[in-house]
């Protein structure tokens, strides 16, 4: 399955669950990550990482690691 | 815990996301009424106010960091909820106001569910309603106040607008003759996700409810007016309205993370920050300094050349000079620091450096911190409590002290001045910057040295983690952040000022005594000559020089003798204290303009006891300089470190690991300088 660390710039995603077994899963929830939300992948730092979505309109920088365990359609 | 309000004064807990205005609030509420306190047993800081009195609201107002949920992910997050529910010595809060950001309504909703849930009495302040109104989008807070049943007001901390009715809602609240404080219990929230999914489904079904459009309304001043004529919107295209990304953020983002131009910016934005440190401070300094050299100087000629007039000119005056000539330089990077943040900038730089430090075992998240670092390790090492992950926290910590903190300046900049040629004094800057550079190296290699041996030395393994919102950049309000740095520099002074000050009053004692009136022979000498006699022999046969004796072994590999030594360990109580101790020792008896010249030219003069050579020379200077680039060598920052880590081990190791490191390469260079043949 894909992951919002596999979004291209500027790709709209609707997130599908979130992977439970990753320790950040919690709070990425709790930020505002849910299944149904739209995502997008607006900027990235210097080697891809971190890398910024927009959620719930504002930005979020999370790991690529992080992103990974957001499952999206 | 069913107190009435009559027999104590209510307390006030503000809660509130991260980026919702929580702050802004609390100042404006409290105007410059509070104080940052230690949490009992935990030490960690949180604002304890009062109402400013044009509010005429007696209670007290607490304030701590900012938190996402009541399911905490730091140290500060900990905290804030910890007191949140019961506060050692106030007790729960009679009422909480949360601050919610309008424009994040269905991100920040969820913690006012959970406080509900955990049966807080709660007022809504909603705040950012114009960001909201931008995207012509209103809340309906009659709506949201039923949904919660609790009051809901718009407000607006930074220009105070819907306070005056926040302050009525809660006089009305307290007046009810029924008040209670309630009963709140901290709900095991579970570590199932699925609750949390389902909480968010019941904030989105809230969030419809109560978000209006302005569109088909003429825009209209009056709001209450305009209320009744709003219709409630059905439609999900509100809804994507909403969740628009402010498009001016997006815009400076291309620029300011774009991944050339981005770290353009960035190191743009640092080097101006550290040159205007250095350039805007300079001349203040050079101010107090002057200032207090004279004052020192006028003193001692008013009160007489006898004890009295040596411990006023000498100890309390020099000392409280010491504390207050790198107050220009705190104020100035407070100050910077304030704007970045208010503009949104900072969050983007954690984000930029994050994987560069994540390779050295730090966070994006320890940016902030050691970028304080260069004003004072004190406030760096606490503002680490935001780092999540408790290996990262702590070995950022253990660095901070190698930022080349404010204190060390007035060392810096005495001893430059010592090896710059008098028509050249422009080079100061240069090489100032590098030993700012220099000492940003050293930090990196250390924490990768560090990072690399962690199993033995920090013993912590936790998911790391990066997690931050980038929010939406503004113009910043240069009063309030002016505001909050002279706060900030209050709360340090106090906090420093009377170690340092105390420090200088023992070392003048150390070196004036016992022999506070020792006999010379005044045959043949004029007033100056027997006076400056008193004050050597005084010296010399002071406890500091008995102290400094023992220690003399260990300065003379480096080539330096017991005075610097005595110095070197005055400096512990603040590295700054190096120079008035040094002004002490080589007795600034001169009539020079300013503390610094004179120092200077009483170090040029100044020579080994027993070989007569110089003692100051280009390779000890340079010496000494290493030696404060890298040693521990401030109490304060200790009694810190342990405080923080929770513990002696990280504190003990950053004195034998930064003090040892700081002798081995500071007997390396002037030796190795000295091979080279430079003297």
């Amino acid at each position: 399955m894909k992951t919002a660390s596999q979004l291209k710039f500027g790709e709209k995603v609707i997130i599908i669950n979130i992977d439970s077994s990753h320790p950040s899963s919690r709070r990425i929830l709790e930020i505002g990550f849910t299944p149904g939300q739209e995502i997008e992948l607006v900027n990235s730092s210097m080697f891809n990482d971190p890398l910024a979505f927009s959620i719930r309109g504002t930005l979020i920088a999370l790991r690529r690691n992080e992103a990974d365990c957001i499952k999206v359609e | 815990m069913n107190q009435s309000t009559t027999a104590r004064i209510p307390l006030i807990t503000l809660v509130g996301p991260p980026n919702s205005g929580k702050t802004t609030l609390f100042n404006y509420l409290s105007g410059n009424n509070f104080k940052t306190v230690n949490y009992p047993g935990a030490t960690v800081e949180y604002s304890l106010g009062k109402f400013q009195l044009k509010f005429s609201l007696e209670a007290n107002l607490l304030d701590s960091p900012g938190i996402v949920s009541l399911f905490p992910n730091s140290p500060d997050e900990e905290v804030s909820v910890k007191s949140l529910f019961s506060h050692p010595e106030l007790g729960s809060p009679d009422l909480v106001i949360i601050t919610v950001d309008a424009s994040q309504l269905s991100r920040h909703l969820l913690l006012v569910k959970q406080l509900k849930e955990s049966n807080f009495r709660i007022v809504i302040a909603l705040t950012m309603v114009d960001i909201l109104q931008r995207k012509k989008l209103d809340i309906n807070t009659k709506k949201l106040g039923e949904l919660f049943s609790c009051d809901v007001i718009k407000i607006d901390g930074r220009s105070g607008r819907g306070v005056r009715t926040l302050i009525s809602t809660i006089e009305n609240i307290f007046s009810t003759e029924k008040f209670k404080v309630p009963e709140t219990t901290r709900a095991n929230f579970s570590n199932d996700t699925n609750d949390l999914i389902e909480t968010f489904k019941e904030i989105e079904m809230i969030e419809s409810k109560v978000l209006i459009s302005l569109d088909d309304i003429p825009q209209t001043p009056n709001i209450s007016k305009a209320n009744k004529q709003l219709r409630i919107l059905i439609d999900p295209k509100s809804k994507i309205e909403c969740y628009k990304i402010d498009a001016r953020t997006l815009k400076i983002d291309k620029i300011l993370l774009h991944r050339i131009w981005g770290l353009v910016v960035f190191f743009a934005v640092m080097t101006l920050t550290f040159t205007s440190i250095f350039w805007l401070a300079e001349p203040l300094i050079s101010l107090v300094d002057t200032f207090f050299g004279m004052l020192s100087n006028e003193s001692l000629k008013l009160l007489g050349y006898g004890w009295f007039g040596d411990l006023v000119a000498n100890g309390i005056i020099s000392g409280t000079g010491s504390i207050l000539v790198f107050v220009p330089q705190i104020i100035i990077l407070f100050l910077i620091l304030g704007l970045l943040e208010d503009t949104g900038y900072l969050a983007r730089g954690a984000m930029l450096i994050d994987k560069p430090l994540s390779k050295i075992g730090l966070n994006g998240k320890s940016f902030v911190p050691m970028l304080s670092g260069f004003a004072c390790a004190i406030p760096a090492i606490l503002a680490a409590r935001t780092i999540p992950n408790r290996r990262e926290r702590l070995l950022t910590i253990f660095i901070i002290p190698l930022m080349s903190c404010s204190a060390r300046l007035p060392v810096y900049a005495l001893l430059l001045a010592f090896i710059l040629p008098a028509d050249r004094s422009w080079l100061g800057g240069f090489l100032l910057a590098s030993i700012y550079i220099f000492s940003i190296i050293s930090s990196v290699i250390i924490a990768s040295i560090i990072n690399k041996m962690r199993h033995k030395l920090i013993k912590e393994e936790d998911n790391s983690s990066f997690i931050l919102e980038l929010p939406a950049y503004r113009t910043p309000k240069f009063k309030v952040v002016l505001n909050n740095t002279i706060m900030s520099t209050k709360a340090y002074l106090k906090k420093a000022g009377p170690v340092i000050l105390t420090l200088s009053l023992l070392l003048w004692i150390l070196t004036s005594f016992p022999n506070i009136n020792p006999n010379i022979d005044k045959s043949g000498l004029n007033e100056e000559a027997v006076l400056s006699l008193t004050k050597a022999e005084r010296l010399s046969t002071s406890y500091a020089a008995d102290l400094g004796k023992i220690i003399q072994p260990v300065m003379t590999p480096i080539g330096m003798d017991w005075r610097v030594g005595v110095s070197l360990i005055a400096a512990f109580a603040a590295r700054e204290v190096f120079v008035s101790s040094l002004a002490l020792i080589f007795k600034v008896t001169t009539d020079e303009t300013t503390l610094q010249n004179s120092i200077v030219n009483s170090m040029r003069n100044a020579t080994v006891e027993e070989t007569g050579q110089k003692l100051f020379t280009t390779s000890t200077i340079i010496g000494l300089i290493i030696y404060f680039v890298f040693a521990m060598q401030c109490l304060s920052t200790i009694a810190v470190s342990r405080k923080e880590s929770g513990g002696w081990r990280i504190p003990i190791l950053q004195i034998i690991i930064f003090t040892s490191a700081a002798y081995i390469l500071t007997l390396i260079s002037v030796n190795g300088l000295r091979a080279l043949g430079l003297d």
